[in-house]
Formats: C-alpha cells, sequence, structure tokens
C-alpha cells in the first residue's frame, strides 16, 4: 500500500490527465471561444464568523493574492484558492471547515456564458444586477449551486460550485445547453489559478 | 407553378432554387420562402383542409398563421399553421379533416346534416341516455378533427430561456421597431419579438414602403441594444411583467420557452383583418384584402384570374391596385364606404364561381376580397388587467387603462401616417425605457449585496400624442348568413339560435356555440360573434362588450412548456468502480447506488462468513460545531445527551412536534465542541434544515454552526468477521482492538494513506467498521480495501443484501417501517425516550403515547418459512385490518422468511399468532417474536 493516495474530481477528467498536487487533472487545451473547466481540485473553505472578517459581505467576491475571497451567506465566506494551498485567515471565534473534496467546482469561460446560463438559470445576470465578482446562489438546472462572476481577460467567466455528488450532472448540463454555442472542455492550466 | 407571377418587388422567396415537396402524396415544387400554403396556391392547389364540423372545402385566407383554411399535416407533426410554416426540402405535407381523401369526403355528409347539426345539438343529442355514453364517446371520438400523431414520434429537443430586457416589445411593425429603436437609444437592453420570419408587419408587403421598411429593419438590427427574435410570439403577460415567448424554427431546437421579465411591456401587435360574414364566405377563393396583398407582394402568388372586391378602406383600395397590376381582372370593386356590399357568394368543390353584390348582381368570379375592418388583438392588455373599449366610429376597440409597466403603441391604439405612427412609436418607446431604468434603479438597490446606486436623474417624461382614431363603417355580416368561426364552423344562425336560446351574454354564447373557442381563440373570429350577439339582442357593440383573452396567445407544445428534462443525479465517489463491476443501479432519491452486484443472497452469506463492503456515502452527514451542540442534540433527539464522551458514538431517534417518527442516525463527539450526526439518507436536507429552523427560530442564543457535509466524505462500511483483519493491514495509527476500539465509538486517524474517521457501528448486525474520508480519495481508499483484502474474500454488497441484514437484525428504516403517523413508541424504542428530559422535540406527544395503547412495529416470522408476504400485506383479525407488513425478505442466514410489521396493541405480544392476507386473497400465519431482531438478539457479533 506504499502507492500515495490520488484524489479525483467528481468531474470525469477530459484526455490527457496530469496529477498536480495529488489530483488527477486534465490538461485538455481548447482554443474554443466558450469553454467549460472542471476546477474541483482548487482548495474550498468555509469561514463562519460573527466577526467582520473581510470587508465585503454576503454577496460579492474579492481577490486577495491567490485566493477569491467570497461573502457566500450571512457572516459566511467561502475561500477558494490554489490546489493544496492553506489559507491564513484563521481567527479566533471563527469556524473553518476545508469543503475542497465536498464541492464540485467549474469555471464556464467565454462571452457567451451568459447565453449559456441562461437556459438553466433563471437570475439576471445583466451587469447592472450582476456585475464581476458578483456571488449569490440559484438553481442551476435543478441544482443549488454557488455562483460567482470572475471575469478573465475582460471577458465573461463564472465560477460553479455545487454540492459533488452533482458535480458530474451540473458538467454535462452546462455541456448541454452551451451546445448550441460551440461549448468545449478547457482542461486545467499548469500553476494557473482556479 | 403557373400561378407565379414575375418578380415583384418585396418578394420574399429565392428564386434561385427549389424546394420539392409533396402534398397528400402528390410532388410539388416550391421556393425557399414559400409556406405550404403560398407553395401550394402557387401549384393551383386552391382547397387546404376540410372544415372542422361541417367538412366543407377550406383554402387560403389570411394567409397568415392565422389562416383557418390552411391547417395541414407535416410528417408525424399534426394541426402545422400551413400559410405561416415555410416549405423546407422533402416535406411531406397531408391534409387534416378527410375521409377518404381531400377531394371525396364522405365525413362531408355532415355539410347536407348542417339544419340538423346546430349550436348545442351535441349536448342535448348525447347527455341521454347516460350508460350510452361510452358508445357515444368511441363513435364521435372518430369524428375528432385535427392531425395524428403517432405513439413512434421522435422526442424533439425543446428547451428554455430566461431573460431580463429592459423593454420587451411585441410586434416587429413599423411602431414596434421604431418603439424598439428608441428605447435602445436611450441605453435600454430591448428584445423584439416578432410573429412573422421577418420584421416589418403589414410594411413587407406594400411596394410603396419598401425602402423606409429597409431602413428600419436596418437600424434595429444594426443595433446592439436590440435582440429580435423572429417566428417567436408573446404568448403570455403575467402577473409583475413575466411574459412568456414562443421562439420556433431555431437549428436543432423544435421550440422554446422563454420567460422574461421586462421591466416595461411595449405592445404593438398591429391590427388583424376581420372577415365579412355572408353565405358563402368560407369558399376557397374567398380571401382578406391582405392576404392577396401578402400572396402577390411577398410570395409572387397571384391569388385569382377574375375577382371582385369589396373595400371599405385604404388595405382593400391597395389589394385592387396590387391584383391589377398582378394582371388580375378586376371584374367589381363594391365600395363599401358608399353601402355596397357582398350578399353571398356561391361555387364548386375547389373554389368560388359567383358573387352576388348588392345593386351590381350576380358576377362570375374565381376571387372574392374582402377589405371590412379590422380587429385589435389586445390580449396582452387584456391579460394585464385592461378591458378594451369599443369605438362605434372607428369600428374596433382600443385599450383602456394599462398598468404602468406596460405601454401601446401602433395602430392597436389609432391611426396615422407612417410619420405619425413612427413618432407615436418613439415617443412610447422613449417612456419604456424612462420607466424601465426607474425599475431596474429600485430592483438594483434590492440586491443582497446592494451596493450604492447613483440614483442619478431619470430622463424627463416625454409627451406621447395620442393617435387620431380614422372612421370606418361597422361591417360585419351582410343580409345572408355565414361562417362567424372558421375553426370551429359556427354560423352567424348558430349565434342568433343561442340568444334565441337565452344566452344573453357573450361568455355564455361562446360557451353555447364554442365561437371563438377554435385554434385562433377569437382573433379572427371576436368581433363578429360580438356583433351578431348585439344585432340579436338589439344592444350595441358596447353594451355586449368581449370575452377575455387569457394566455396562451398562440399555441404552445407541451414540449417547449416541458423544457430540457433536467431532472439531477447524484454519484457516490465510488461510481466508478460501481459500474465496471456490474452494479445493478437503485434511485434513491436524486442519488444512483448499487443495489447489489448479481446476487444479494450471496453478499448476505458473505459478509456472515468473511467481509463485505457497502458504499454508504449518501448517509446524511452534518458538521456540528459550538459549545451548545449537546443542547441542540437534547432537543433533536429523543434520548439524552449531555454526557456523550469525545470518541463515543450514540443512536438518536427524532421526532416532530407530534411525536411522530422524523429521522434517525448516530452522532459522534469528535471533540470538546465538534459533532458529526449521521442522518438517513433520504432525511439528510430534512433534518438539517430542522435543525436551522430550531437554531435560528428557536433558541438563536445557542452557539452552533451546523454545516452539511454529506458528500465531502466518501462513506463505506466494511462489515463481516473478517473486517477487523482486513483493516489491520491499511490502518496503523488507530489500535482496532475491541478493548481499545469498543462498539459505538469513534476514531480519528488514516487509512491506506488517508486521512478518516472510523467508527464502530453497522446497520448489518456483524462486526462493522464505517470509514469516511475526503471524498476525492474515496475510490482510492475503496480499491485499497479490495486489493487489501483479496485473500480475505471481500466482496461488494449492496443496499439489497444491507436491507435483508438488518431485518435479520431487526433495525427499522425510518419512512419504510415507520410512516408519517407512527409516534416513537409504536417503534418499540421506549428504552430510548427519555421524558424526564426537561424539553425535547415531540415530548408532549410522546408523554400522552406513553399513557396509552397503540400500534405496535413487532418482528414476525411466518408459520411458513417459504411464504415471503409482500410488504404491505394486511394483517387481519376478526375480518377486520389490524396492521400490515411493513418489510419483509427471505433470509439466507436463518433459511427462513422474516418480517417487520405493525400490528394493532392487542395482538403485539410476543407468540400471538397472526393473520396475514396476501396479494392472491389467501392467508398466512405468523408469529409476534420476542425480539425486533431475528439473528443475534445478544448482539455478540456486531460487538466483536
Amino acid at each position: 500500500m506504499a502507492e500515495l493516495p490520488i484524489a479525483r474530481s467528481p468531474i470525469e477528467q477530459a484526455d490527457p490527465v496530469e496529477i498536480e498536487s495529488g489530483w488527477i487533472v486534465s490538461r485538455r487545451s481548447s482554443d474554443a471561444a466558450l469553454t467549460i473547466t472542471d476546477v474541483s481540485a482548487a482548495t474550498k473553505v468555509l469561514v463562519k464568523s460573527e466577526r467582520h472578517l473581510y470587508p465585503h459581505g454576503y454577496g460579492t467576491a474579492a481577490r486577495q493574492g491567490d485566493w477569491l475571497i467570497v461573502g457566500s451567506g450571512p457572516s459566511e465566506w467561502t475561500l477558494l484558492g490554489p490546489v493544496g494551498a492553506v489559507p491564513a485567515v484563521v481567527q479566533p471565534e471563527s469556524m473553518v471547515l476545508d469543503m475542497t473534496h465536498g464541492r464540485a467546482l467549474m469555471r464556464l469561460h467565454g462571452e457567451l456564458a451568459p447565453r449559456v446560463l441562461e437556459k438553466l438559470c433563471s437570475i439576471d445576470l445583466s451587469e447592472p444586477m450582476c456585475p464581476n465578482l458578483a456571488a449569490f446562489r440559484a438553481s442551476v438546472a435543478n441544482v443549488v449551486t454557488d455562483i460567482v462572476r470572475d471575469d478573465r481577460a475582460g471577458l465573461r467567466s463564472y465560477l460553479l460550485s455545487c454540492e459533488r455528488s452533482s458535480g458530474q450532472y451540473l458538467f454535462d448540463a452546462i455541456r448541454d445547453a452551451g451546445a448550441e454555442f460551440g461549448i468545449d472542455i478547457q482542461g486545467r492550466r499548469p500553476g494557473g489559478r482556479f | 407553378m403557373t400561378n407565379r407571377l414575375p418578380v415583384q418587388p418585396g418578394e420574399i422567396i429565392d428564386r434561385g432554387s427549389q424546394v420539392e415537396f409533396t402534398f397528400d402524396g402528390r410532388s410539388h415544387r416550391g421556393h425557399p420562402g414559400d409556406t405550404i400554403a403560398s407553395a401550394l396556391l402557387a401549384n393551383e392547389v386552391t382547397v387546404l383542409s376540410r372544415s372542422f364540423k361541417y367538412h366543407r372545402p377550406r383554402g387560403v385566407m389570411s394567409a397568415t398563421y392565422l389562416d383557418p383554411g390552411a391547417t395541414v399535416q407535416v410528417g408525424d407533426e399534426p394541426n402545422v399553421r400551413g400559410a405561416h410554416r415555410r416549405l423546407e426540402p422533402g416535406m411531406e405535407v397531408i391534409s387534416q379533416n378527410r375521409w377518404p381523401s381531400l377531394g371525396f369526403d364522405l365525413l362531408a355528409a355532415n355539410d347536407l346534416l348542417g339544419r340538423f347539426l346546430t349550436a348545442g345539438f351535441y349536448y342535448k343529442t348525447f347527455i341521454k341516455p347516460q350508460r350510452l355514453w361510452p358508445w357515444y364517446d368511441s363513435v364521435l371520438s372518430k369524428f375528432a378533427a385535427g392531425g395524428t400523431v403517432s405513439p413512434d414520434t421522435a422526442h424533439g429537443h425543446f428547451d428554455k430561456r430566461f431573460v431580463h430586457p429592459d423593454v420587451l416589445v411585441a410586434g416587429g411593425g413599423l411602431a414596434g421597431m421604431a418603439a424598439a429603436l428608441s428605447a435602445a437609444v436611450e441605453g435600454a437592453s430591448v428584445m423584439l419579438v416578432e410573429e412573422e420570419y421577418e420584421l416589418g408587419g403589414m410594411l413587407c408587403f406594400d411596394p410603396a414602403r419598401l425602402n423606409l421598411l429597409a431602413e428600419m429593419r436596418s437600424a434595429v438590427v444594426d443595433h446592439p441594444g436590440i435582440e429580435v427574435l423572429t417566428n417567436s410570439v408573446v404568448t403570455g403577460r403575467y402577473d409583475d411583467n413575466w411574459v412568456a415567448i414562443v421562439q420556433r424554427g431555431l437549428p436543432s431546437i423544435h421550440e422554446r420557452l422563454i420567460k422574461a421579465r421586462a421591466k416595461c411591456l411595449v405592445v404593438a401587435p398591429g391590427l388583424i383583418e376581420r372577415p365579412y360574414v355572408f353565405e358563402g364566405n368560407d369558399l376557397p377563393g374567398v380571401m382578406l384584402s391582405t392576404a392577396v396583398r401578402r400572396l402577390i407582394n411577398l410570395w409572387a402568388v397571384k391569388p385569382g384570374s377574375k375577382a371582385v372586391v369589396m373595400s371599405a378602406n385604404e388595405s382593400g383600395d391597395d389589394a385592387v391596385a396590387d391584383l391589377e397590376r398582378a394582371g388580375v381582372d378586376v371584374r367589381h370593386v363594391a365600395n363599401a364606404r358608399d353601402g355596397a356590399g357582398i350578399v353571398r357568394a356561391g361555387g364548386n368543390k375547389k373554389r368560388v364561381a359567383w358573387v352576388e353584390v348588392s345593386g351590381a348582381g350576380r358576377i362570375a368570379c374565381d376571387l372574392v376580397v374582402t377589405a371590412t375592418g379590422w380587429t385589435a388583438p389586445t390580449s396582452l392588455m387584456n391579460m394585464a388587467g385592461d378591458r378594451p373599449i369599443y369605438d362605434a366610429r372607428a369600428a374596433r376597440f382600443f385599450p383602456s387603462q394599462l398598468p404602468e409597466d406596460v405601454m401601446a403603441t401602433g395602430r392597436i391604439t389609432g391611426d396615422g401616417t407612417d410619420a405619425e405612427l413612427a413618432e407615436h412609436a418613439a415617443a412610447t418607446g422613449y417612456e419604456a425605457a424612462r420607466r424601465a431604468a426607474g425599475r431596474g434603479r429600485s430592483w438594483q438597490a434590492a440586491r443582497a449585496w446592494a451596493a450604492p446606486v447613483d440614483p442619478g436623474d431619470l430622463p424627463p417624461p416625454k409627451e406621447i400624442r395620442p393617435l387620431a382614431r380614422q372612421d370606418h363603417p361597422e361591417l360585419f355580416r351582410s343580409s345572408t348568413h355565414g361562417i362567424v368561426d372558421f375553426g370551429e364552423d359556427v354560423t352567424s344562425k348558430d349565434i342568433l339560435a343561442g340568444a334565441r336560446e337565452g344566452y344573453d351574454s357573450i361568455e355564455l354564447v361562446k360557451r353555447f356555440t364554442t365561437v371563438t373557442m377554435g385554434p385562433n381563440q377569437g382573433k379572427l373570429e371576436t368581433v363578429n360573434a360580438v356583433a351578431v350577439l348585439a344585432e340579436a339582442r338589439s344592444q350595441t357593440i358596447s353594451e355586449v362588450g368581449t370575452t377575455v383573452w387569457r394566455p396562451p396567445y398562440a399555441p404552445i407544445t407541451l414540449g417547449a412548456l416541458g423544457g430540457r428534462p433536467w431532472e439531477p443525479v447524484r454519484y457516490s465517489p465510488m461510481q466508478p468502480w460501481h459500474s465496471s463491476h456490474e452494479a445493478v443501479g437503485l434511485v434513491a432519491g436524486q442519488w444512483i447506488r448499487p443495489d447489489h452486484y448479481g446476487d444479494p443472497a450471496a453478499e448476505v452469506k458473505n459478509v456472515r462468513t468473511n467481509v463485505g463492503v457497502i458504499d454508504v456515502t449518501p448517509l446524511g452527514k452534518l458538521d456540528l460545531r459550538g459549545p451548545d451542540v449537546s443542547h441542540l442534540l437534547n432537543m433533536v433527539y429523543v434520548n439524552k445527551w449531555a454526557k456523550l464522551d469525545v470518541g463515543a458514538v450514540r443512536y438518536g431517534v427524532m421526532c416532530a412536534e407530534d411525536g411522530v417518527i422524523l429521522d434517525d442516525g448516530v452522532t459522534g463527539r469528535l471533540g470538546p465542541d465538534h459533532y458529526l450526526m449521521t442522518t438517513t439518507s433520504s432525511g439528510a436536507a430534512g433534518v438539517w434544515e430542522w435543525i436551522e429552523n430550531w437554531l435560528q427560530t428557536e433558541h438563536p442564543e445557542w452557539r452552533v454552526h451546523v454545516t452539511p457535509v454529506t458528500t465531502g466524505y466518501a462513506s463505506m462500511n466494511v462489515a463481516g468477521p473478517r473486517s477487523r483483519e482486513l483493516l489491520a493491514r491499511l490502518v496503523h495509527d488507530i489500535d482496532l482492538s475491541p478493548e481499545s476500539f469498543p462498539y459505538m465509538t469513534v476514531r480519528q486517524g488514516s487509512i491506506a494513506g488517508v486521512d478518516c474517521f472510523m467508527w464502530r457501528i453497522g446497520f448489518t448486525g456483524e462486526l462493522s467498521f464505517e470509514i469516511h474520508v475526503p471524498a476525492g480519495y474515496g475510490l482510492h481508499v475503496w480499491e485499497s480495501l479490495f486489493t487489501a483484502g483479496a485473500d480475505l474474500g471481500i466482496g461488494a454488497f449492496g443496499v439489497e443484501a444491507q436491507r435483508i441484514m438488518r431485518l435479520e437484525k431487526g433495525h427499522f428504516i425510518v419512512g419504510q417501517d415507520t410512516d408519517g403517523l407512527m409516534q416513537g413508541y409504536s417503534a418499540g424504542i421506549d428504552w430510548m425516550i427519555k421524558l424526564d428530559k426537561e424539553d425535547f422535540a415531540g415530548k408532549p406527544e410522546l408523554g400522552w403515547q406513553q399513557q396509552h395503547e397503540s400500534d405496535r412495529l413487532v418482528a414476525l416470522q411466518p408459520l411458513d418459512p417459504k411464504i415471503v408476504p409482500p410488504e404491505a400485506s394486511q394483517i387481519i383479525d376478526d375480518h377486520r385490518i389490524a396492521g400490515r407488513i411493513t418489510s419483509s425478505r427471505f433470509s439466507p442466514t436463518l433459511n427462513r422468511s422474516i418480517c417487520l410489521g405493525v400490528v394493532a396493541h392487542h395482538l403485539a405480544s410476543p407468540g400471538t399468532v397472526i393473520t396475514i392476507r396476501l396479494p392472491d386473497r389467501t392467508e398466512a400465519q405468523a408469529t409476534v417474536m420476542e425480539h425486533h431482531a431475528h439473528f443475534d438478539h445478544e448482539g455478540s457479533r456486531l460487538r466483536g
């Protein structure tokens, strides 16, 4: 039993695959304008505290170095970070729980990303109502999903997180909805952010 | 295609290519851009269908989606609007409502019997005798109109879309385009919805206005703030401007339902030309003026060769000009503004042959054109609460009071030149954008994150000068009777008969005669129906009023309503292993679980003999942290929790306030202020909600953080006499001996290099270890167990084997052995219920139950060990139902049948022999056992 433990995402990895920090990840490359990437291996830490640990609250997210701090609920933050990273945010009187293995996380990227989500989610994704770094919880294809708008390179980009067990279903549902827009799977870029 | 005209300036057909299709098996050709109806007319086919009731031959009348004479079957799709659906290569078009053929329809005998088939015939004739109704039903159903759907029809692709435009414009004519442009210029996001395939409305078939059309179209299409949906229709407006749109003709998507939340809805549907009621008005070749204009200008189809026109407005005059330009011999124009009009028409089976005109006598012709007025399609405004008002001078209805978030523009509100209409629409679009901006700001301010919204100043309101109303003669019916509702074959005589029978309200007449209840839902017929009733009752149209238009405005497929079947499924991390080992799946809630791997009985024997592993990931898991967790546990469980040591595990049952069993599971104390609670798989969400309710509303002072972590862990139970031996090969930092790690305790350590929680608990009655590891490592640990245990006879077991073993052990399952009425004492957990606790959920009810006799859950063994009474079999006592079997299986361990069942209190004593009624109505006897456990009551195996 000397074999090192390998962690697996709930989502089937598109070839080719590699091991990154103990996780099997896809290195598939796509030049499609609309892509979906499984970033479930990213560290996800839930922090609950009555104290204002972060300047922003429920409904917005903010970058702190490699971490994305998401105000995921009242007095609650979800910290998203690189694979294997440990957040230096623990303070007294806060509850910290590693949810890395409990949540699927995927990134939907491309200018047409809102058009895909429009087919699965009833939330108004327009700029005034849902600006960059807005965070909210909604039903996506009938799955409770935490959504963060996290634009990349000036293009619309959304992080979607759900319970791990529904991850493959949600991933497949987004691909189904994005088929008419030419969605493709993009693997994780080596050393890239989630 | 002998009726095809030379190139017309605004035609939309592509003459560069041809489309082959068949109609009732006969081959024809058309061009891309043709509708089914225009192509058939170009091929000199004038009869397209038979009517609903009298099976009269019908042809093109309006040349729009609403054309009642052009409904056909296309392949497997029935009731296709043939005057709207574009031709496609290889299309197989079949006429409807005829037998055996369109030309020779025996069902047309109904027309001969028409005088006996008046309104109310159906209701009056078939109501008695009641016992014959099934026979009537079977015969009448053979006469049902419409096409046919094959059961083998492939499921089409349908989906939905949610949009939130600032301004939604319904109608893409001149006014709709102008309003959309104006709103977009003001910065609004605009969705413009047009029923036809191209924007433009009536501009499209007016050669004199093609430049204006091109200019408007390009301005709209080029504007980035406007999304144009053609071949789409707004079907309903609901509260708070929730607007439904049906979008058709998308690539590979049959139909899409768009759910729009519009900040402002602009209704710009234009007007619908109204037919005229006279004898013979449904003959093929009798057309509306807009129909002949469409046919000539859009599809270059010559609608006839010898025409008579009745004109009361510019549309009729323009039709005359178009007809003459197309080479049609216009034999007579009856100017209805001067009182001239059509009296009746007649013809043969294929088309109209003559028309009688007042003052001009009988004129031979093959085309009769009427231009007698307009119907305002006020549906969306009706749905917004408006009751349209009739204006006798203009001979049509107009909107009256609209809510703030609904506006109207275009000819539905008045008449005018193109410039006047565009000006009105532009002002309306500006105001719609202004109102939308106001609403948008209030919505932004209500966001959870509530970033400050710069209130700024909304643009100033702009005056919308009302459009004038052009005088128009009131023309509804000639001196003869004819069809009012072409979809339902309702005549003006039927309406008069209804009035004579006392149906004095238009709503009652509608239901008695079915007028306006056909496929067009009154869009062509309503005003004529109202006018005929007004005539019968010597009232004005205003006094009669209209029926209420309700959604949907246009038909919508069930597929579009359903959309994509998004039904979430949940998988364990070990699913790939299950799939590759031929697991037979079981749908448990949303979870897909292995029911068994081929032989559940063998799986049981292996667990009892060697070692087995089951995937129990779906078990609900809640992480509880904080100094007040024990208070919470004491409240939600019926037993005591104040003295649970760190490292200890306790079984608990939750009851609701009424004492009914809610859920059960074990909770372990992982640290001084840290617990892990497990729940049933199906109860996980409900228990979380239940706990949050206690924490948020009943005891907000308790310091407890609860977090669902069900899928954070892959969970597996290793069970069997060799389970400890197996784990010893993979676990090196936990002392697995019974002395150090006894039954009902929990330890933290690692397995196969992965951190884990390990519990000494199980559902099977065997020595068991329940292991929870971070879910991403679940498959690694699972596979490691099988590698390490190959020589120990390790085997996977599924839900079915687990259910057999738990029944052997006498463990009940909440929801199977309990129901929505079973209180705690009935389940036999008397030893657990601690009424001496200060308080807990369900305590008063359980206190009451303790003092009263109630049904009991007991173990049962049939006297004949081969009989396995099916679950839910009744238990009978003195010919009365005295209980039921809740669980039953054949036990491979005991080689006999075993059960759990609920029995009346007086039958619950051990040794009582009860009677079970089996589904084949035979009976079997069974003995009530002393304990729930059929096997190892002392628990020596699980404590080993």
